[in-house]
């Protein structure tokens, strides 16, 4: 064992592992690239190294780009990665109210604390966990989707009806494109765009930042709070955070161990289970959700640990964790080392130093992270808004991009960003709708595979509800859904009157209008896909019908409580509309301008045309110069950076 | 044989070496229309670095997965033709896909300039599996009509082919349950969710003594599996498998369209390539860009379509 930590304390794979943090935590920081592209990108630099050091150094990206996506998701609110996703939920509240730094060091304690057990049952007990993960079968996976499902009754913010058809809604949309389990086409209306179904990372951007950035250049006040003094990284706060939260830190890690060793699971469902655990156990203020530093403890390490437990089957069975582990599995293949039990039995030299070596990594990703992280937390609280929302709009276009090197997805992002924007506004949460675009997938894929075995044995109920392990996260599914109406049941059973809600006034007859119309456009996507439905086979139709029936009963119960009851739930949303319909309509214009005069000149155009947009206070010409040659350098650099490190073809067009 | 392999090699780096001249220019984008981990991103791989010492130019890997290759190829054409890109190309993916649905593209859209390998279909079992041979497979599933399960990747692939033909050959029932790609089936075939496996000879490589090979669907045994048998030794005429090579934009001229060729080709030649490939249970071929593509393809596809029809996958 000792020869192994000295071979991964060698100088060299120091300072890989150090590079290869630095670099993946920058990487996962963009929105749009994922620890997958990074892992990608560098593959080819490794094959003339040793073996031991190319993984410690693809493990070291891989480890800092997960750690990466927190800076977005508690910044802007947008995950970085899909494993980010529940760092939004209170990251976000908390840097609205001026706590982003100590957010930002939350998070990477947590990561730290979570990539160190991950890594410790990789080392220690990653043959018997790749056994059990192998127990998982379709109708667990499926069984696991429905439980990260449960989430929505916490995240609906008030409104469980509203979250419902929300998630119904992103579900549907999941299932656009051709199907793996069926082989057919569905819901593309002819579209070649749609063939490939709507791309989750870049719906994750679109749904998320998009109505962050309206919401920016609504009103001339700043995007966070501005802290009244340099604070340091308030490490000794966050240490403190950490110690309270340690049962929740480590048994967070151990979730992401253990749905990380599942390869059909992976990071966003780790965080997700990690989050609505430490959400239902939690006894602290404030709520999960309006910026309790639990959730993102839970979130973080959860999803660091998902790094090492991917690992394990990635090594272990040759079957890759996560998409970054089937990258990484190629390049061991192309350096000769092959995986599978003799792996670890056997001279394993390379593994043993490649998990010492991730152990470096995830240790140097503390001062590391704190350091990035200080820095982003500075850049994003202190630039204007005006160089703000440009600078992170072209993020949010390039990031897109990058992932399929599609123009349409860019298109598609902005549009779902919109959509997702009026959806809040009139009282749709946006996280629901994104759970069903990311979990609805895999519930979909379990329950068709569930179904045509449950039939070809006979026993459809069996396979369904009698497999011990499926039970046992169908009650834990249970008890995630009634936790958030638990002080109501309580009181109920106890025969006591509920809580009086808080008095509301009657809702303006417009405001009742216009929610019946949007639960109307609910209601005519469901039937849209009820009747999409009928020209499928068997297999395509049987999921989403069901899902189109359950979310045209939902809209119905919606509709008629907004009736009877006169309940309505909205966001309303104040400030300039010609600038909140500006936004959206500039990145538009300058996203089909790309094809002509190329990406770089529409992505000044749009920086430059934006920044006009967001700025509300007057300036004297040389202000807009250094305002607009600092917005052009920024958008240069990050088009440079993709272009020649990441080698994303962009399109050149007619200019550049 | 050493021989011809080194005649082979010499003549491949001699070719590669006349069209380096103006090809490639630069870093060549190379696209694979799958997630990363699959057989296409391994082969590519594994290319990569010898694409490197012939050129000294990178072959830069990307992917752009979505609905099982369509995506991809849908685009392909729109894409530059100057040599600075080109995509992983799937058979029998590229004949299927059009000939089932609209799917953005014919399979005659499609140029593909070489052939490199193929993976032939196999069954797989656990290795704590009962069937011990085919037969004891097949006398099951006569006994237990659509009981005994298969997983595969994706449906309407080389996979579910198999499976279908194999059923109507046997004169048997059986239910094929259809995996998000080749690393879920063999998931799903470890932990027993599954009888067997339509599986490649890759799966029998990388999953050693954990999995059982009970026939593969080549003409004769895999070099690296002398001990099993294939479908034709034991009665049923069953050669079938994926075809990879890789396919230029319509736009690319003639030159580009050759030396992509040639490259590919020289590729193929190097011995420690065709060894790495062997041991990866992959099988060689080498279809060149001209007349003995357009013969491959013409045969694949009058082959694939009529399995297809006779399957009821196509009507």
């Amino acid at each position: 064992m000792i020869e192994h930590l000295l071979a991964a304390l060698s100088p060299l794979n120091l300072v890989f592992a150090l590079l290869g943090v630095a670099a993946g935590t920058i990487i996962g920081a963009i929105p749009g690239l994922t620890a997958t592209m990074a892992v990608a990108v560098l593959v080819p630099i490794t094959f003339g190294l040793p073996p031991q050091s190319a993984l410690i150094l693809l493990g070291a990206i891989y480890t800092g780009a997960i750690y990466g996506g927190a800076y977005a998701a508690i910044l802007l609110n947008t995950p970085g990665t899909p494993s980010a996703i529940g760092t939004t939920f209170d990251g976000y509240p908390m840097a609205r109210r001026g706590d982003g730094d100590l957010a930002v060091s939350v998070a990477c304690l947590s990561s730290v604390i979570g990539g160190l057990v991950g890594a410790l049952a990789l080392l220690l007990l990653a043959p018997p966990l790749a056994r059990a993960a192998l127990a998982f079968g379709p109708t667990e996976y499926f069984w696991l989707a429905i439980f990260g499902l449960s989430l929505i009754a916490a995240l609906s913010t008030g409104d469980f009806i509203k979250g419902m058809i929300g998630a119904c809604l992103g579900i549907l949309m999941a299932m656009i494109g051709l199907s793996e389990t069926s082989g057919e086409v569905r819901f593309t209306f002819g579209s070649q765009t749609l063939l490939g179904g709507i791309e989750v990372v870049s719906a994750l951007i679109g749904l998320y930042c998009i109505p962050v950035l309206i919401d920016l250049v609504a009103r001339p006040d700043r995007h966070l709070e501005h802290p009244p003094e340099t604070r340091g990284f308030r490490l000794p706060e966050a240490l403190r955070i950490l110690w309270v939260e340690r049962i929740n830190a480590l048994r967070s890690s151990a979730i992401g161990t253990l749905v990380g060793a599942l390869p059909g699971a992976g990071g966003s469902i780790a965080g997700l289970v990690a989050y609505s655990e430490a959400r239902r156990v939690n006894r602290r203020p404030p709520p999960y959700g309006e910026g309790n530093p639990g959730g993102i403890v839970a979130t973080e390490s959860a999803n660091n640990a998902t790094v090492g437990g991917g690992f394990i089957p990635t090594l272990v069975l040759g079957i890759p964790g996560t998409p970054p582990d089937a990258v990484i599995l190629g390049a061991l293949l192309v350096q000769g080392v092959r995986t599978g039990p003799a792996l670890f039995s056997g001279a394993s030299d390379i593994v043993y130093t490649f998990i010492f070596g991730l152990f470096l990594a995830t240790v140097l990703m503390l001062p590391v992270g704190l350091l990035i992280g200080r820095f982003a937390y500075g850049a994003i609280v202190r630039a204007p808004k005006s160089a703000l929302v440009p600078v992170v709009a072209f993020m949010t276009v390039i990031g897109t991009f990058a992932i399929r090197n599609s123009m349409s997805d860019v298109l598609l992002m902005i549009l779902l960003g919109v959509i997702g924007w009026l959806c809040k506004l009139r009282g749709f949460a946006v996280s629901p709708i994104v759970l069903g675009l990311i979990l609805g997938r895999i519930a979909e894929k379990g329950f068709v595979q569930s179904w045509t075995i449950g039939s070809a044995i006979g026993d459809l109920p069996g396979q369904f509800f009698g497999r011990p392990l499926s039970l046992a996260i169908i009650a834990m599914t249970a008890l995630g859904f009634i936790y958030p109406f638990w002080p109501r049941i309580s009181a109920w059973l106890r025969r006591r009157p509920a809580a009086p809600r808080a008095a509301q006034e009657a809702p303006s007859r417009a405001r009742v209008l216009l929610d019946l119309g949007a639960i109307g456009i609910m209601a005519a996507v469901a039937i849209t896909a009820l009747v999409q439905s009928a020209g499928l086979g068997r297999d395509a139709a049987v999921f989403p019908r069901t899902i189109a029936i359950a979310m045209l009963v939902f809209c119905a119960l919606a509709a008629l409580r907004t009736l009877v009851a006169r309940i309505v739930t909205d966001e309303p949303s104040s400030g300039s509309w010609p600038r909140r319909i500006a936004l959206p309509l500039v990145m538009l214009i300058a996203a089909m301008l790309v094809p002509q005069i190329g990406f770089l000149a529409s992505g000044l155009l749009m920086g430059l045309a934006l920044m006009v947009v967001a700025e509300y206070r007057p300036h004297r010409p040389s202000g807009w110069l250094i305002l607009a040659v600092s917005v052009a350098v920024a958008i240069l650099a990050f088009t440079l950076a993709f272009r020649d490190l990441l080698a994303v073809p962009l399109p050149a067009g007619r200019l550049f | 044989m050493k021989l011809m392999t080194l005649a082979a090699a010499a003549f491949g780096l001699i070719a590669g070496a006349a069209a380096a001249q103006d090809w490639p220019q630069g870093d060549v984008q190379y696209i694979i229309p799958f997630g990363p981990g699959g057989e296409s991103d391994i082969t590519a791989r594994l290319q990569q670095p010898y694409f490197k010492e012939l050129y000294g130019k990178e072959l830069v890997i990307s992917y752009q997965p979505g609905g099982g290759g369509a995506v991809g190829w849908s685009q392909l054409n729109t894409m530059p033709g100057d040599g600075s890109v080109i995509m992983g190309v799937n058979l029998p993916h590229i004949i299927l896909q059009p000939a089932r649905g609209n799917v953005g593209y014919q399979t005659d859209d499609i140029t593909a300039v070489y052939m490199f390998h193929f993976t032939p279909d196999a069954i797989v079992v656990n290795a704590d599996s009962p069937y011990q041979t085919l037969e004891d497979l097949v006398a099951d599933a006569k006994a237990n009509p659509g009981r005994v399960t298969f997983s595969g990747s994706g449906k309407g692939s080389a996979n579910h082919l198999a499976q279908l033909l194999f059923d109507e050959m046997a004169g048997i029932q059986t239910t094929y349950v259809a995996f998000g790609g080749t690393g879920e089936a063999v998931t799903a075939l470890l932990g027993n969710q599954v009888s067997a496996e339509w599986g490649y000879t890759t799966v029998g490589k990388a999953q050693g003594d954990q999995v059982r090979m009970l026939a593969v669907a080549m003409e004769e045994r895999h070099p690296a599996f002398p001990d099993v048998p294939t479908f034709r030794e034991l009665g049923y005429d069953l050669v079938s498998g994926a075809y990879r090579g890789v396919a230029v934009p319509k736009s690319a001229p003639e030159e580009v369209r050759k030396a992509v060729s040639d490259a590919i080709g020289a590729i193929n030649a190097n011995p420690e390539f065709r060894q790495r490939m062997l041991d990866g249970g992959f099988a060689l071929i080498d279809i060149p860009y001209g007349e003995a593509m357009d013969a491959f393809m013409a045969e694949r596809k009058t082959t694939y379509l009529n399995a297809a029809q006779r399957a009821g996958l196509i009507q």
